[in-house]
């Protein structure tokens, strides 16, 4: 991949704390207007990661680039970083705690104050600005704290787990945001364990687990090349019907559905006949794309 | 730069705001007065009336002479210090008449004696009616004078509350005048001439090479009271950075913090900050102070004198000794988990300064001694015993500026290492680090 196009590269990054080795020779580069997934499990190395792009501690071995340039303090303006843990001053009224961390960012007066008033009432938070954020419920509370992360309309967004602890109805507000920044070109990094979330969302994926890269890709293409094919079907019988260890690799239950991995080379329609042939009646078989969650477990036993 | 003013900005307003720095700045100096003036008071005020004492008199003849030294014994000690240079002092209690008069009031309001009758019972009957008026609250206590009272005997006394050591003492001191005054008629000494040789001395007290009577327990006051303002509002403002650093560690805001700014003007905003509020809160007293000086002027209330060049003094003590214990207590801040967990590593620096403190005491006694001087050296008692040596003897200005060049440098270098701690430990979630873990943090960043 050109480099030069590449909103952030990381480069053969390592990072230990005493003898534990939190991220390990990791590469990755993210490209302008697209949500880029850095997806794995808790404590896989994630956050660590984060918080060296966003310079707030220095890989040990390695290379981070922002633009083009290497990571300074001045850089540190061209990002947004929403992290997972979420933090802001209970006591200081919404408005003049998203006047404060715009001047942290180096956004000041009518200008921040414009930006403030478009976010809250984008987000509907505007009759909360006088409020004190000890009074806004979790939601509301994170919604002010993502306005943190996008006041100075960084060029990098990062986002750790930005989904958790949202209603539903905040969730999509939050989603079409997301969608939204990136159609202004913008590039977004979503952090999170949740695969579901990346799956609907990120262009680009890269996981992690245990301190290393598992691969890395655009999602579309990850999915294609994972030769394995995927079925889920419905009918009614048991699963012992689907026991054939030349076909079927793995059976899961979802729901009344059965999520079948198919054996290698196998052909579905094998199994179809299978089914039909023993006289079940069938109301369901589709051919599935194989989901993030499968695929890193896959390769995580591969890598094992 | 604009961020640093960020910190600052933030800290001072969001502070300055709030319900407790109004109340804090108006109940202080009430707060202060109470600290220094009321422990005083205590030990001057006796609740509950006078002490009601009988005498059984057994030699016969020194009732009398005992009720009249107990009187005129409260009669001095109603004198209060500041009443006296107002009194030409060759005539000081002269007139017998204002001297009956002062005695009658601290009857009224200390001891008052009876005398018991003894008739033809014996010493022990009479004891123990008195015992029983004791008991039933009648009495506080008697006091016995052996027949042999003025010879070798001991005389007794018995007091529900043997602990007032103040009573014991002015019955003794009472009795011991008494006697001594009865041995002298018995020699054959004129009583008038015993009155004049017991006439106290006042002695007058003039700071060397000022013509004007010093008042030394107000400037022991002054003295006293501006070590107690320093200690407190440095103990207090720490305590503040103390909890900001927490806050920011626990909500996690630190993160956020560090994801926009360096951690040295982070640390060094705050810092800044939190003083200006401090600044703010000792500007008002002070201006409050002189306007109750100004006004007090004109009525015939004493006020004591500061000179502006001992409030300047006052400040630039105050930063240094705030900027030295705050350093402290924002990296102890960073290290913590929890506000209690913080307490408990700050307590040495807080004894630090309580040492400080009472080191202040034999520094007012001694202002120019080996002793003084070095303490007023380490800097972190400089802000407490340098303050206090200036207003009480001022040491040669090489001193004070090299305590200063010290203070600075410690300083300096406390916040330099602090913001190298601060960073990580910040960052450090859950735990508590240990002290090698923190030198580690100092060598590997």
């Amino acid at each position: 991949m050109d480099e030069s196009k590449a909103t952030l590269v990381v480069d053969h990054v390592t990072k230990s704390f005493g003898d534990f080795t939190a991220v390990n020779d990791l590469s990755l580069q993210v490209k302008p207007g697209r949500v880029f997934g850095l997806i794995g499990p808790n404590g896989a190395g994630k956050t660590t990661t984060i918080r060296m792009i966003v310079n707030i501690t220095a890989p040990d071995s390695g290379r981070i680039e922002l633009l083009g340039q290497p990571m300074t303090t001045a850089m540190q303006d061209r990002i947004g970083y929403l992290p997972e843990e979420r933090g802001l001053y209970k006591r200081m009224k919404v408005g003049e705690q998203l006047r404060f961390f715009a001047e942290l960012k180096n956004v000041n007066g009518k200008e921040a104050d414009a930006r403030i008033d478009k976010w809250l009432t984008k987000l509907q938070l505007q009759e909360w600005k006088e409020k004190r954020t000890k009074d806004l419920s979790k939601g509301m509370q994170q919604k002010v704290q993502f306005i943190t992360s996008v006041i100075h309309d960084p060029d990098l967004l990062i986002l750790d787990e930005p989904f958790s602890g949202l209603d539903p109805v905040n969730v999509d507000v939050m989603k079409e945001t997301i969608l939204e920044l990136r159609s202004k070109n913008k590039t977004i990094i979503l952090s999170t364990h949740q695969m579901e979330i990346a799956e609907k969302l990120c262009d680009d994926v890269c996981m992690i687990h245990r301190s290393r890269k598992v691969f890395d890709g655009r999602l579309r293409e990850i999915r294609r090349s994972f030769s394995r094919n995927a079925v889920s079907v419905r009918f009614e019988g048991t699963k012992e019907l689907l026991n054939d260890p030349e076909v079927v690799t793995n059976i899961r239950e979802v729901g009344e559905d059965f999520e079948v991995l198919l054996a290698p080379g196998a052909n579905p329609q094998t199994l179809l006949k299978r089914l039909v042939d023993s006289g079940v009646v069938i109301s369901k078989f589709e051919l599935v794309e194989p989901s993030l969650h499968d695929i890193f477990v896959a390769k995580v036993k591969e890598a094992e | 730069m604009k961020k640093l003013f960020a910190v600052v900005k933030r800290e001072y307003v969001q502070r300055v705001r709030t319900k407790f720095f109004v109340i804090a700045t108006i109940l202080g100096p009430v707060l202060m007065a109470a600290f220094t003036v009321v422990p005083a008071l205590m030990f001057g005020i006796r609740a509950g009336g006078p002490t009601r004492l009988a005498v059984i008199d057994e030699t016969g003849r020194m009732y009398a002479r005992v009720a009249r030294e107990i009187n005129s014994q409260q009669a001095e000690e109603e004198e209060s210090p500041e009443q006296q240079p107002q009194q030409p002092p060759a005539g000081l209690n002269s007139d017998p008449k204002q001297r009956a008069e002062q005695a009658g009031k601290a009857m009224q309001s200390s001891i008052a004696v009876e005398q018991a009758m003894i008739g033809n019972r014996s010493v022990d009957d009479i004891k123990k009616e008195l015992d029983a008026r004791v008991q039933r609250k009648e009495l506080d206590g008697y006091i016995v004078l052996p027949a042999s009272l003025l010879q070798k005997g001991a005389p007794e006394f018995h007091a529900r509350n043997t602990a007032d050591v103040f009573t014991k003492g002015q019955v003794q001191n009472a009795i011991y005048r008494a006697v001594r005054s009865e041995r002298l008629v018995d020699s054959k000494v004129d009583e008038q001439l015993i009155r004049r040789a017991s006439e106290p001395v006042r002695l007058r007290t003039f700071a060397a090479g000022d013509r004007r009577e010093s008042k030394g327990e107000s400037s022991f006051f002054l003295v006293f009271g501006i070590g107690l303002l320093i200690y407190m509002s440095v103990l207090l403002y720490g305590q503040f950075v103390l909890g900001a650093v927490i806050e920011e560690k626990e909500t996690r805001i630190a993160e956020i913090l560090f994801s926009s700014m360096r951690s040295f003007p982070l640390m060094m905003g705050k810092l800044i900050g939190v003083s200006l509020v401090a600044l703010t809160q000792l500007s008002i007293w002070a201006l409050t102070f002189i306007g109750i000086s100004i006004w007090a002027a004109g009525t015939s209330i004493s006020v004591p004198k500061i000179s502006p060049i001992i409030l300047m003094y006052f400040v630039i003590y105050f930063l240094m000794g705030y900027f030295i214990y705050a350093t402290v207590y924002a990296v102890v801040g960073s290290m913590v988990t929890t506000t209690q967990e913080g307490g408990q590593l700050a307590l040495p620096v807080v004894l630090m300064l309580v040492a400080g403190f009472y080191l202040s005491f034999s520094i007012i006694r001694a202002p120019s001694s080996s002793l003084a001087f070095w303490a007023s050296m380490f800097p972190f008692f400089a802000p407490i015993t340098m303050l206090v040596r200036i207003v009480t003897e001022t040491p040669p200005l090489w001193q004070i500026l090299l305590s200063l060049g010290i203070g600075v440098v410690t300083a300096t270098g406390l916040i330099w290492l602090a913001s190298r701690i601060y960073r990580v430990g910040m960052l450090m979630y859950g735990k508590k680090a240990t002290i090698p873990e923190v030198m580690r943090w100092v060598r590997q960043s």
